[in-house]
């Protein structure tokens, strides 16, 4: 769901570890520990691997000592700020398929898109590219949720202006829930560049917020194992 | 109409126009000079993660150098 996400929609090259969001309940862990254990993955740093952490929106930090592996990084987790329950990320996967027939399921672009709107620097251009990508790829001949998304997420100054100018009804409609549009509209592009400003600090502010009593919970975590150590 | 390349360097634009599938494939490519140049999967701290633990003791590459950490500019 997380870097390698990225690559497939376009807005990296290369990711060194594996992000994954589950479906916390006992049977899907059981399986998980199974899967993990072929990868000889061992926990590091806290919290344990238990549902309580996940369902609380933890992340499970493993290291995978299987010698292929080379030390790989696989974070896992249950819930992210922003977007919906899993059942409902589930619905809405993207499936890809290689050439030689394997597949697998991915986060879907709008879930992964809110998913990195975070506290992190390295985020931002992410998320522009993200959205950027799917605009060139899809905007010759768009569908409606494709236009909505766009005014929704597109972070590019110059492409918001060029999607308002060409969908102008679907940007009056969408500038109640995104009030930037409206120098989108106009072509202003420096009020734009300052919007776009304002409104990445206030999400990376919510983050923050939203993080505050996970990281205590993590801190206590800490001390606890040292304790116990 | 704005071409990607008004945005982006050209290899990023290039990046844009892959298919999903294609993007793995090439990604994977790029995994495998990062392997043979000696890269470590070890990912850098990261301050800003709010999974950040300044105590947390971190492994060393075992050729005693940093890890290659970027092929081209787009890992993450």
């Amino acid at each position: 769901m997380g870097g390698q996400a990225c690559v497939l929609y376009g807005a990296a090259e290369f990711s060194r570890d594996t992000d994954l969001v589950i479906l916390a309940d006992t049977g899907n862990l059981t399986r998980l520990r199974r899967a993990l254990a072929d990868l000889q993955a061992e926990v590091i740093a806290v919290p344990p691997f238990q549902i309580r952490h996940l369902r609380r929106g933890h992340a499970v930090h493993f290291r995978c000592l299987q010698p292929d592996l080379l030390r790989m990084r696989v974070d896992v987790m249950s819930r992210l700020r922003g977007v919906g329950q899993f059942a409902a990320l589930w619905r809405r996967r993207t499936k890809v398929t290689l050439p030689g027939g394997f597949s697998f399921d991915v986060l879907s672009l709008p879930d992964l898109v809110l998913a990195k709107k975070t506290q992190r620097d390295k985020d931002w251009p992410m998320l522009r590219r993200l959205v950027e990508a799917h605009y060139f790829q899809g905007r010759d001949h768009p569908t409606s949720a494709q236009v909505r998304f766009w005014m929704r997420e597109l972070r590019s100054p110059e492409l918001l202006i060029e999607v308002a100018r060409r969908h102008r009804s679907a940007c009056e409609r969408a500038v109640r829930r995104r009030p930037l549009l409206q120098y989108a509209m106009r072509g202003d592009l420096v009020a734009l560049e300052s919007a776009l400003r304002e409104e990445e600090d206030r999400e990376r502010d919510a983050d923050r917020r939203y993080w505050q009593p996970l990281r205590t919970e993590l801190e206590r975590l800490r001390r606890r194992r040292v304790r116990g150590a | 109409m704005i071409q990607p390349e008004q945005l982006v360097e050209a290899e990023w634009a290039e990046w844009y126009r892959l298919t999903p599938a294609q993007r793995w494939l090439e990604s994977e490519k790029l995994w495998e000079a990062f392997l043979i140049l000696g890269g470590s999967l070890d990912p850098e701290p990261d301050t800003q993660s709010p999974f950040f633990d300044s105590r947390a003791s971190r492994p060393r590459p075992a050729h005693g150098r940093s890890g290659v950490r970027l092929v081209r500019r787009g890992g993450v």
